[in-house]
């Protein structure tokens, strides 16, 4: 029991409090500084008629709508790449998931440079090939912006969801492919009746931890566009963010983060149903 | 695909990639692939893996290029320009040393605590069944679902009223806790695998307990606390949002926020250079520690993530 004091004290006080807090900040005018008074449910309220939230909210739904399917496809395609473990394959999956080691915020700092118009490599290589001027600067239209972040998001993102799902094919028993190979089934076959129905745990997982990756997304906004141009760029961390720390909107902010810990909390709870299910059919006790 | 390489790779069996099947692999799957196929693999893969790393390594090319080149058009010269220019100005102008320190002391700081906390509270966790035991764990587990990004808030005004913001000790502390639940979880695997007749068994035949707790201990437990660490570590080192929440005296910046302060907080044009180099040490230990220590990174992906 003391053994675990620590653990538990630490999560108590800086995850569980601070969780009981921001319900009651958000039903309060709080200010960074001075007196606050309770609002009850107005900031709440608010938010649904705040163009800037709403705008923020679709946006964030945008961006992790374009982006998921992107990152599962480059995932799986490296993950049959690396699976077999043939000669290379620990090369090859180094270097596909580098870049999520790396880290966002880096890599934005890197990329910034790069999507620079004139200077940058995103203008010197696509100018070469034809597809867009010279001196297009990436950052500053939302289009291009957006076009870019999930460029580079894919890029970022792709090796983990290879990770996961290289996991999961490895543990699939070489005797069913090879039953398969005597029932002759061609390798489409055996990828479409053997891998993807066992593989389903493993897949329902990567696109949960790819969608929640998604709905946090700050660093690259806020490092590659910050935002803009305007807050059309803004997705949700940001509008939390900028509305608490930037505006001194800590209750109303705050809701807005309530909200957000609601969503996720509704996608985790189905991960955990999802991949509980299974795991009970399987060790069937 | 196209059948020409195909062919001109297949006849002359002389010289082809043939040393490349020798290394051990799985009998398995391996055997339906063709050399034609394997041709194909290697190139896809190597494309691939360009892909990845060309513009990592990129980045450290242009971080050693002058401020002039760096903001123009790539270019052949590019290679024939390098310079330390960028590291030396931002040591001398920039005090990079000082933020890559303060990042360092972050990380370690949290890697340890993490350590050290999950270490007793996954053995506590795996060895002894206390009241509510399972429900305390559950609650840990649960914790690992709710975004630190959703709490900047409520965070910010208690640290604030605890002394801790604009304190390393402070972000270190909150970064432990955010790497508690994963820890424990994988602290608390590593100590349920451990065959405990084992150390009995060794104690019965008058090993002592400190040469028991070593011999049977280590092998199984270090490879655990390493996994706990690195994901620590690199957690603490490439996180973003609640430095920049937390953090606001530039002497207490770690180099995100040092990164940040070069592209925003400086008047007039940013110095791509500086900031290119002051990136590419940002950079540099993650590559290090991932490439080292990988099995263990991977370890904790496939035993905390997967199965949880």
């Amino acid at each position: 029991m003391v053994l675990v004091t620590p653990a538990i004290a630490m999560v108590t006080l800086f995850v569980l409090f601070p969780l009981g807090f921001a319900v009651y900040i958000s039903l309060t005018n709080w200010p960074l500084i001075g007196s606050y008074h309770f609002v009850g449910g107005s900031n709440y309220s608010a938010l649904v008629h705040d163009p800037q939230f709403i705008h923020s909210v679709l946006f964030t739904l945008l961006y992790t709508a374009i982006v998921t399917g992107p990152i599962f496809l480059v995932g799986y395609a490296m993950a049959l790449l690396v699976r077999a473990g043939r000669f290379g394959a620990v090369f090859f999956r180094t270097a596909f998931f580098l870049p999520f080691i790396v880290g966002l915020a880096t890599e934005s700092f890197m990329a910034l440079l790069e999507l620079q118009p004139d200077s940058g490599a995103a203008d010197y290589v696509l100018s070469h090939l034809g597809l867009v001027h010279a001196n297009t600067a990436w950052t500053v239209s939302y289009g291009l912006a957006l076009t870019a972040i999930c460029v580079f998001v894919t890029w970022f993102a792709s090796g983990l969801t290879m990770m996961l799902l290289m996991a999961g094919m490895q543990g699939i028993p070489a005797e069913l492919y090879e039953a398969a190979e005597v029932d002759g089934a061609s390798w489409w076959q055996k990828e479409w009746r053997v891998t993807l129905p066992l593989l389903r745990r493993n897949i329902a997982l990567a696109l949960i931890i790819s969608v929640i990756g998604s709905f946090l997304a700050f660093n690259q906004f806020y490092i590659l566009t910050e935002g803009g141009p305007g807050t059309s760029t803004q997705p949700v961390v940001m509008w939390i963010y900028e509305e608490a720390f930037v505006q001194y909107h800590l209750g109303y902010a705050t809701a807005g983060a309530i909200a957000l810990v609601i969503v996720i909390g509704i996608i985790s709870a189905a991960q955990f149903y999802l991949l509980r299910d299974r795991d009970d059919r399987r060790t069937a006790r | 695909m196209t059948a020409a390489p195909r062919a001109s790779y297949a006849p002359p069996a002389a010289r082809g990639p043939r040393p490349a099947d020798g290394p051990a692999a799985p009998a398995g799957r391996r055997r339906d692939l063709g050399r034609g196929g394997f041709v194909l693999y290697l190139t896809g893969g190597i494309i691939a893996a360009l892909v990845f790393l060309l513009p990592l390594a990129w980045a450290v090319l242009r971080s050693f290029m002058p401020d002039a080149l760096v903001t123009q058009a790539p270019s052949a010269k590019d290679f024939s320009h390098l310079t330390t220019a960028n590291y030396s100005g931002l040591i001398n102008t920039n005090d990079i040393l000082r933020y890559a320190g303060n990042s360092l002391l972050v990380a370690v700081g949290t890697g340890l605590l993490t350590a050290v906390i999950a270490t007793m509270a996954g053995y506590g966790f795996a060895r002894f069944r206390f009241r509510g035991s399972g429900v305390v764990f559950a609650l840990v587990l649960v914790t690992m679902m709710i975004p630190f990004q959703a709490l900047l808030t409520p965070l910010f005004l208690e640290l604030h009223s605890l002394g801790l913001t604009n304190n390393l000790a402070g972000l270190a502390l909150f970064y432990t806790t955010f790497n508690l639940p994963f820890g424990v979880f994988v602290m608390r695997n590593t100590f349920l695998q451990i065959p405990w007749e084992l150390s009995e068994a060794a104690a019965v035949d008058g090993a002592s307990a400190t040469r028991t707790l070593v011999s049977v201990l280590r092998p199984l437990v270090v490879p655990g606390i390493a996994t706990t660490v690195l994901y620590a570590f690199l957690f603490s080192w490439t996180e973003f949002v609640g430095a920049l929440t937390f953090i606001t005296s530039n002497n207490l910046y770690t180099l995100p926020l040092a990164l940040l302060n070069m592209e925003y907080g400086s008047v007039g044009q940013v110095n791509f250079g500086y900031l290119e180099a002051g990136a590419v040490i940002a950079m540099i230990p993650c590559v290090l520690l991932y490439v080292g220590l990988q099995r263990f990174y991977i370890r904790g992906l496939v035993s905390g993530v997967v199965k949880g």
